[in-house]
């Protein structure tokens, strides 16, 4: 598959714009996968795939060809979904102040989940664990995301988060602190 | 017992501890039990957090199915926006480069095979030695013009000898001195016309170097009879005539030349 890749970015380089199309398809569900866990939602990881790979052919003439491009554009899409929950977070700021405030879960939970009561207790749960996933800071958030769900290294989280492997690794442990505070709470709650 | 700290146990679960802490931190848990609580519940928190977790509690992480037709939208939605590659213009580029460095080490090459099969080539010429082709007139205009200088100076000497005042001391002597030097002279232009098959040459030069060696042998008190009797033989023998007619048959051009000359031999 690799080398594959490497075929296409040449094809592209040499003008061929629908060369790109076997990359956008072949990476594009592992994109939209890691965009979603570290977005929350449908929508912005949808945005963040296609920023992602915007970007990437952008600078595509700077892509090493010893490098993997499954690697590259993940990261790629990594630091656009990073971008996009850090001018997020200035906007949702009340919305997380706001999450100790039963009345205002209710609203949030009553569009998504409307009808009996234990469907609702349940949408209410899912609420606020995607609001103790989103109190997490950007940097936090995605270290988690990327140790947690993407089992990825240390190194490979410090390398796309652009910080040091020990400054990572604080991340995903200050993450963890802070969601195990979250679901204890829930649990005395249910 | 110091127990684990909760970032321990994150770093265990994760296994971003060394390999010796975690052998060490295995052996802990196996004989703490409160750490090894901690441990269990930390590891059932983890798991939860996970799409698919039992009490699905995240299952909001569990993404959307990404098949086929999600690839073929996004490039929908991204195909319109993507400006080709100036390819050509990239690829001459580069062609450029390369064929430039081309260029310069084919060159390279070439001068250093020219510079060697320069060496190659001069190593396996024979040496040139200068030649100088001997002039066959050299040799005998040499002798020639030294003989010519000899003959004017031995005309000279006889001239003043034939006037001489034989009583007169202080005219002998610069006389006798005069023959010392031309008897050298003398003998080797009588060898080169003996070598040259010249037997009037010859002949006279013997009796002009048997003249000079009676000259030149003489004491400082010059006897004035002995010098009487050399003028008699010269005259009798008309030896300044002979002199002078041999002086004539050398031409002026090379008398001249070889006057010229005359230091050099």
């Amino acid at each position: 598959m690799g080398e594959n890749d490497h075929a296409a970015v040449r094809a592209i380089l040499a003008g061929d714009t629908d060369a790109y199309a076997v990359l956008v398809m072949r990476h594009s569900a592992t994109l939209f996968r890691v965009a979603y866990r570290i977005t929350g939602n449908q929508a912005d990881a949808d945005d963040v795939v296609q920023e992602a790979f915007l970007r990437g052919y952008r600078k595509l003439d700077g892509f090493e060809s010893r490098s993997n491009f499954g690697t590259w554009i993940y990261r790629i899409a990594v630091r656009c979904a990073l971008d996009r929950i850090d001018g997020r977070k200035a906007d949702e700021r009340n919305r997380v102040s706001e999450e100790t405030d039963p009345e205002q879960q209710a609203v949030q939970v009553a569009d998504q989940a409307a009808g009996p009561e234990r469907l609702l207790l349940s949408a209410e749960i899912a609420a606020m664990q995607k609001m103790a996933l989103r109190s997490l800071t950007p940097t936090e958030r995605t270290a988690f995301v990327l140790r947690h769900l993407e089992d990825r290294t240390t190194e490979e989280i410090a390398a796309v988060l652009g910080i040091a492997p020990n400054a990572a690794k604080q991340a995903v442990f200050r993450a963890v602190q802070k969601l195990r505070l979250r679901l204890a709470t829930l649990r005395v709650r249910t | 017992m110091n127990h684990l700290s909760e970032e321990e146990l994150v770093d265990y679960y994760y296994g971003e501890d060394a390999a010796g802490d975690r052998a060490e931190t295995g052996r802990h848990l196996e004989a703490c039990t409160q750490c090894a609580q901690a441990y269990r519940d930390l590891e059932c928190d983890l798991k939860e957090i996970k799409a698919g977790g039992e009490s699905q509690a995240f299952a909001f992480l569990e993404t959307p199915t990404g098949d086929a037709s999600y690839g073929r939208g996004v490039w929908a939605a991204l195909a319109s926006s993507l400006e080709p590659y100036p390819a050509r213009k990239r690829a001459g580029l580069r062609l450029s480069l390369w064929q430039g460095l081309a260029y310069a080490a084919a060159c390279a090459v070439l001068a250093t095979c020219a510079f060697y099969a320069g060496r190659q080539w001069e190593h396996h010429q024979p040496p040139v030695v200068a030649h100088v082709a001997p002039r066959p007139a050299v040799k005998q205009p040499v002798v020639i013009v030294v003989l010519g200088d000899h003959l004017d100076r031995s005309e000279r000497l006889l001239v003043e000898l034939k006037h001489t005042d034989a009583d007169n001391e202080q005219m002998a002597v610069p006389l006798r001195d005069e023959a010392r030097t031309l008897l050298a002279a003398n003998r080797v232009c009588r060898q080169n016309a003996k070598n040259s098959d010249d037997p009037a040459l010859t002949k006279a030069l013997g009796r002009l170097d048997h003249l000079l060696a009676e000259l030149a042998s003489q004491p400082d008190d010059l006897d004035p009879a002995t010098i009487e009797r050399l003028q008699k033989e010269m005259n009798q023998g008309n030896l300044l005539f002979e002199v002078r007619v041999l002086r004539t048959r050398i031409p002026d051009r090379q008398a001249s030349a070889g006057r010229s000359q005359g230091g050099t031999i």
